[in-house]
């Protein structure tokens, strides 16, 4: 409070900084440390001191800047941000230092619709610093008292001036004024047929845009139309490529290739891709070149918190093993204190899930599982399960493993002491639900990742285009709603960058997208930095007969 | 007709901007809009940031001033500043600070699981007495309809204070955002009533 009164104090009587502050006592740094610092300031309010920069909302609310940080409200791209109703005026270095009359074409000098805002004149060094400290824009305008007003000393302003100077100053490697270039990765280890599915809804999406550039040529009135409606028209006459990225031979060497693909043609961002290994060495040649990648179909993505240019559909395996521990958490024989035993095959999948089973349930606040593993084309012995039945008195079991689920069940059915709750993975028994025994479904929970398919039924529509290709005919559906979904993001996000082509802006757009309702999924969401748009795991049980109907036993989401 | 036609899309799409601007950052008035209300709490469990359950109903039944609000733990703009609210008043309270139930009600429980709260938490140096709450998606929703704040998608959100009188259980309903000492000014009036 007492800061902020002097900050103000010292706005009232003209002693800002009167020096452009870019220029002050920064010589011992290199500029690109400079910038660093600048973005340690800009995104985490975290000064070169180590102390958190100290900033006033709302007139006399004193924060640390770390819960106020620019990149909140401005974003990762400096492309700013609308949200609740306030709308959050680009900061970046391509913007900052020109007259802004917002990045809305056509309306924003008619002052009959629009009054000032958002209108000022080029910033200098000095008037940024103003900005920053006080809230006043170049053109005098006092901003609303939303935008913190920060206590930052000449030399921090200096630093994060430099890198505002350096911010989403050129468009991103990939767009030109006639092309936008995408890439899909595909490694060597997935079928042609299910790559092709895969790659038929993106590449209908690609001619169907591409084919409307011709249409506007040769129809004045649809150009006129579009040029009308669409929110960012200069992507009428944009042509837009997607080349295949195929990846050979042993994971090791996938980075090697990619950086080969990257180098001969460098790309906007990478849009689906497909691989049944893990998509790490991917995940981190999106970060290594902060090369956005849209929805992967991946059942192994990378999971971060931090990571930030892979945006996966779901977590995949992880997800299930998470549902599974949210499931047993609300459950009154495994909380609190009940023993939980775990059968693991080793294989990748088996292992995902329970990785994901057991830091969630260790997040929850429970003691480790009992973990049986089983190696590659081993037997669980009936004796085995019976003395760990015995031993541990497990309060519920549950069994990865996706080629011995079922024998596990069936021994488990004629044992006394069996606990009441046994879960496998919906994914890995999909294919054999009918062969589940009726007699152990009574005690069987399914973890299952997507919406019911017969509440998925009417989002059938979406595919049915590619149901007349005979390879996608009776298959693949999967894929073909995944990539559907990119499809319909991708097109949102094109519109919302309005023309704006860079990196961080993709994904900065598609975190202010409203939640949506797609196939597959009950709900995809977004937001600033949430990298996993399904966060949502159904437990069911079977019904009866050889194609038993799915039976909800709790909410998508878990709590 | 064509030129017509054009003129009318042009007109709309102005219109829809306008609409779009009416809350711009330089633009936006600092007054709030109050009005006194009653609201019947729904009987619905949440989950707080350590993973209890929460019954709502008792719980907000307090004999101490209660504060409500709706925030996501992403959020960019609104909610740091609702939050900034909350642990100025914390802060303010001092000792006090126990006889205060401050509550975040997550519109976004996709994503709010107890551990994204408690870091939210942590992030705003909260201190006991302001609870982060998530739930189904039915339960949340039952509790913004019952707080006439129903919001279909997180992104729409508004900025709400919900102040809950311990004295008559009628609620001080705070549409906009406010300054610190208009929050405290508010907080009084319900904790002296």
């Amino acid at each position: 409070m007492a800061m902020a009164a002097v900050v103000f104090l010292f706005v009232l009587m003209g002693f800002l900084p009167t020096c452009p502050a870019a220029e002050r006592s920064t010589a011992p740094l290199s500029h690109e440390e400079q910038i660093r610092l600048g973005e340690r300031i800009y995104r985490e309010g975290i000064l070169p001191s180590g102390e958190a920069v100290q900033a006033v909302v709302k007139g006399d609310i004193t924060v640390p800047g770390t819960s106020f940080t620019c990149v909140s409200c401005h974003l990762r791209s400096g492309l700013g941000s609308s949200e609740g109703g306030v709308v959050t005026p680009p900061t970046n270095g391509a913007i900052l230092f020109k007259p802004y009359n917002s990045s809305y074409k056509d309306v924003t000098n008619d002052k009959r619709y629009l009054p000032s805002i958002g209108q000022r004149v080029a910033y200098t060094d000095q008037t940024l610093a103003r900005a920053i400290q006080a809230g006043v824009n170049p053109s005098g305008l006092t901003m609303n008292p939303v935008m913190p007003r920060y206590l930052l000393d000449d030399k921090d302003m200096a630093l994060l001036i430099t890198y505002l100077k350096s911010l989403s100053v050129d468009f991103s490697p990939g767009v030109s004024e006639r092309e936008i270039n995408f890439a899909t990765v595909i490694t060597d280890d997935v079928p042609p047929e299910e790559y092709e599915a895969m790659l038929l809804p993106l590449q209908r999406y690609v001619n169907l845009k591409n084919g409307s550039i011709n249409l506007y040529r040769n129809q004045k009135r649809s150009e006129r139309m579009a040029a009308s409606m669409l929110v960012s028209s200069e992507l009428m006459y944009k042509k837009m490529t997607l080349a295949r990225w195929m990846l050979k031979g042993p994971a090791e060497t996938w980075r090697k290739q990619l950086e080969e693909y990257y180098r001969t043609q460098p790309v906007f961002a990478l849009l689906g891709g497909i691989s049944h290994g893990d998509w790490k060495p991917i995940h981190d040649f999106s970060e290594a070149h902060h090369l956005p990648c849209l929805f992967p179909q991946t059942e192994y993505p990378v999971i971060s918190e931090t990571d930030w240019y892979t945006l996966y559909l779901s977590k995949g395996y992880y997800q299930e093993g998470e549902g599974a521990a949210r499931f047993l958490n609300n459950s009154d024989e495994t909380a609190p204190g009940g023993k939980v035993l775990q059968i693991v095959r080793a294989s990748r999948e088996s292992q995902a899930l329970a990785k994901g089973f057991e830091e969630t349930w260790r997040e929850l606040g429970h003691d480790a599982a009992v973990t049986i593993s089983l190696q590659p084309g081993e037997k669980l012995l009936e004796d085995t399960l019976h003395n760990a039945l015995k031993t541990e008195k497990p309060a519920a079991i549950l069994i990865w493993d996706e080629s011995g689920a079922v024998p596990v069940l069936d021994l488990l059915s004629s044992d006394a002491l069996r606990p009441a709750r046994v879960l496998v993975s919906g994914s890995q028994q999909a294919q054999h639900f009918g062969a589940i025994p009726e007699k152990v479904r009574a005690f069987t929970y399914i973890t299952y990742p997507y919406r019911l398919p017969q509440d998925d039924a009417i989002y059938n529509i979406y595919i049915a285009p590619y149901k007349k290709n005979p390879t996608t005919a009776g298959a693949y559906d999967l894929n073909l709603k995944s990539s559907f979904i990119t499809t319909q993001i991708l097109t949102s996000a094109l519109m919302d960058m309005r023309g704006n082509y860079y990196r961080d802006n993709f994904f900065d757009v598609i975190g202010m997208m409203p939640d949506q309702r797609y196939p597959l999924y009950e709900r995809v969401s977004f937001g600033p930095g949430q990298r996993y748009a399904s966060k949502g795991c159904y437990i069911v049980q079977l019904g009866s007969g050889d194609k038993p109907e799915l039976i909800k036993k709790s909410d998508w989401v878990i709590h | 007709m064509l030129k017509m036609m054009t003129a009318v899309l042009r007109f709309l799409s102005i219109m829809v901007l306008c609409l779009f601007f009416t809350g711009t950052a330089f633009a936006a008035k600092s007054e709030y809009r109050r009005t006194i209300e009653h609201y019947a709490v729904p009987d619905v469990v949440l989950v707080n940031q350590d993973g209890h359950k929460v019954h709502l109903k008792t719980y907000l039944q307090s004999n101490n001033p209660v504060v409500v609000e709706f925030i996501f733990g992403t959020c960019t703009t609104i909610c740091p500043i609702l939050s900034a609210g909350y642990a100025n008043l914390q802060q303010k309270l001092g000792a006090d600070v126990r006889n205060v139930k401050l509550v975040s009600i997550s519109i976004d429980p996709e994503h709010d699981t107890p551990n994204v709260m408690k870091e939210y938490l942590k992030k705003y140096r909260a201190k006991p007495g302001w609870d982060f709450l998530t739930g189904s998606r039915s339960d949340i929703d039952k509790v913004m309809y019952a707080f006439n704040a129903y919001i279909p998608n997180k992104m729409s959100h508004f900025p709400l204070t919900l102040f809950r009188s311990p004295s008559d259980g009628s609620w001080i309903r705070i549409f906009g955002l406010m300054s610190s000492s208009e929050f405290l000014n508010e907080f009084h009036k319900v904790a002296k009533k």
